[in-house]
């Protein structure tokens, strides 16, 4: 897989501010995969997924040295273009709305209205992005009269409609049921099989545990751990980083302490599932 | 059957005069705002009051029942009437200066006072009533849509749609921080008094939310992809109901006429 998308030796402050947002980031994500971005609050996770869009330091203003590349170009010479190659849905579904649609129909169309999509195409596209997140039936709702979590579905919406090759989703979960959390975390999978990059800051481990294919972990703005998300997520020491470790991990560490030994630490609930069968069936023998 | 959602947020009028293409309706407006001024110079009786305003205003009325405008549109007109006969009374009795006219206790009514309460009152009549019509029969997107037709740039069109918008965004905010502070124990309803004291602490974090509310707006515009430059795509279809050229030439008409009116009494006085 190549990389599609890079930061090279990335410092960026906010405005009036003396400390970094971020420090000295450099990494390289793949094409095709599922990244999860876990941190503390004030970690850089937000920062980080602004970076990546271009809104730093291009709306954010602030001082930013390093260079961030999308498909070895960088992103400045994107323009108004990027909004075509990176969608993205904030923490704040609030802020996706652009107030002057007077229906969630027109709102999640309105992005392919922008880019110029033939008018034939749009209604199709736009219904089955509201069908994927149960949106369907808000359709003709004014969307200043959404609930918080149905206001971060058509967010969700209004980007998965115009098909972009990454999507960054900044706590995209955060005002949502847990049916509706799955669901989205379905989408993000279905998203992977389409080959589609997904970056996810998450604070669900366990979610992120289950689908993500790698973990970025921030902490004080610094990347300070990256890669296999078995060796990472099931590390004891991540809740003094400020990540509350995937459920199963807990457990599993609890258990060690208690003698009870496992080969590998499980962190997602069908791993728990397989090594207390093991145990059990050990047990039996 | 599947939902045909393009086809039901198109607006259909049924009403021939409300069917208007926008900017059609536009012109008539300026050109009805332009004869207000003209009509207001024609001085009539010995008092040479501005009185042919007042059968002008019969116009903007006949307007609104012909093009059958809801009933909301004929309360804001009632609470035009009221400050309109405001401002009409305290001209007539504060205005001193010409022939005394009527005198009954200490109220004195002169003829400057008159002249000058009646053209107030129904310039401001026929100018906020032309501009009910307007706004009765047409929607802001409808507006938005014409005039990007007629070649205004999609961000200077956005910026007037979003500023017509802004005035519900800002009325829910207002409400929000409004609850806000009821739910610190702060009293909000009561007399007169108590809810301007309540509304004034909200003005402050109303227009703070405005203007973090804009630079939110800027991303959310970013991310849909607003600053492609790029033909937009547009779902709403604003129709010509084919009656518009001939809406338009009795506009002129009269207008025409009422200026030709104009400029024949300057040369006969």
């Amino acid at each position: 897989m190549f990389s599609i998308i890079e930061c090279r030796n990335i410092t960026y402050y906010y405005p009036l501010s003396r400390f970094p947002a971020l420090i000295d980031i450099n990494i390289a994500l793949e094409a095709g995969k599922i990244y999860g971005i876990l941190g503390a609050n004030g970690s850089g996770k937000t920062t980080f997924c602004s970076l990546l869009r271009g809104f730093v330091p291009a709306f954010y203003q602030g001082t930013l040295t390093g260079e961030v590349l999308l498909k070895n170009k960088p992103l400045s010479d994107y323009g108004g273009l990027l909004a075509k190659e990176i969608g993205y849905v904030f923490q704040n579904p609030f802020t996706q709305l652009s107030g002057v649609k007077d229906t969630v129909f027109e709102e999640v169309a309105y992005g392919l209205e922008n880019i110029g999509a033939d008018a034939d195409t749009i209604e199709p596209r736009v219904i089955q992005a509201m069908e994927k997140t149960n949106i369907k039936d808000l359709a003709l709702k004014n969307p200043l009269h959404l609930s918080g979590g149905q206001l971060q579905r058509t967010a969700l919406a209004s980007v998965l409609v115009q098909e972009p090759d990454i999507l960054i989703l900044d706590e995209p979960t955060s005002q949502l049921d847990p049916q509706e959390t799955r669901n989205v975390f379905d989408i993000v999978k279905a998203l992977k099989e389409q080959k589609k990059t997904v970056i996810i800051a998450e604070h669900k481990t366990d979610l992120i545990a289950e689908y993500a294919d790698e973990v970025l972990i921030f902490e004080k703005g610094r990347l300070t751990n990256r890669g296999n998300i078995n060796h990472i997520l099931s590390s004891p020491d991540l809740i003094d980083r400020g990540v509350l470790p995937p459920q199963a991990a807990l457990l599993s560490n609890k258990l060690k302490q208690y003698g009870i030994s496992f080969d590998s630490i499980p962190i997602t609930y069908d791993q728990a599932l397989n090594v207390i069968n093991r145990l059990l069936h050990t047990e039996k023998r | 059957m599947e939902t045909n959602y393009t086809e039901q947020i198109q607006i259909y009028k049924t009403n021939k005069i409300a069917a208007l293409y926008p900017t059609a309706k536009l012109i008539i407006v300026v050109l009805y705002i332009f004869c207000t001024l003209v009509i207001g110079t024609v001085r009539i009786t010995s008092l040479s009051l501005p009185l042919l305003l007042i059968p002008e205003f019969g116009i903007v009325v006949f307007l609104l029942i012909v093009s059958e405008i809801s009933k909301n549109g004929y309360n804001i007109l009632k609470d035009i009437i009221k400050f309109a006969a405001i401002i009409f009374f305290v001209q007539v009795f504060l205005i001193p200066g010409g022939r005394l006219v009527f005198r009954i206790f200490f109220l004195t009514l002169y003829e400057e006072g008159i002249r000058s309460g009646i053209s107030l009152a129904f310039t401001l009549l026929n100018i906020a009533g032309i501009f009910i019509w307007f706004f009765q029969t047409t929607e802001t997107k409808e507006i938005i849509r014409a005039l990007e037709d007629s070649g205004v740039h999609y961000k200077a069109a956005y910026i007037m749609l979003s500023t017509f918008q802004m005035i519900d965004v800002l009325s829910q905010n207002s409400k929000t921080i409004l609850n806000a502070q009821r739910a610190r124990g702060i009293e909000t309803d009561g007399n007169l008094l108590l809810r301007i004291k309540a509304f004034i602490p909200v003005l402050l974090p109303l227009f703070l939310t405005a203007i973090t509310g804009v630079e939110e707006r800027v991303l959310a515009l970013e991310t849909k992809g607003f600053l492609v430059e790029c033909p937009k795509t547009h779902l709403l279809n604003v129709k010509r109901s084919g009656h518009e050229a001939y809406a338009v030439m009795v506009a002129a008409l009269c207008t025409i006429f009422i200026l030709a009116g104009r400029v024949m009494l300057c040369f006969l006085s």
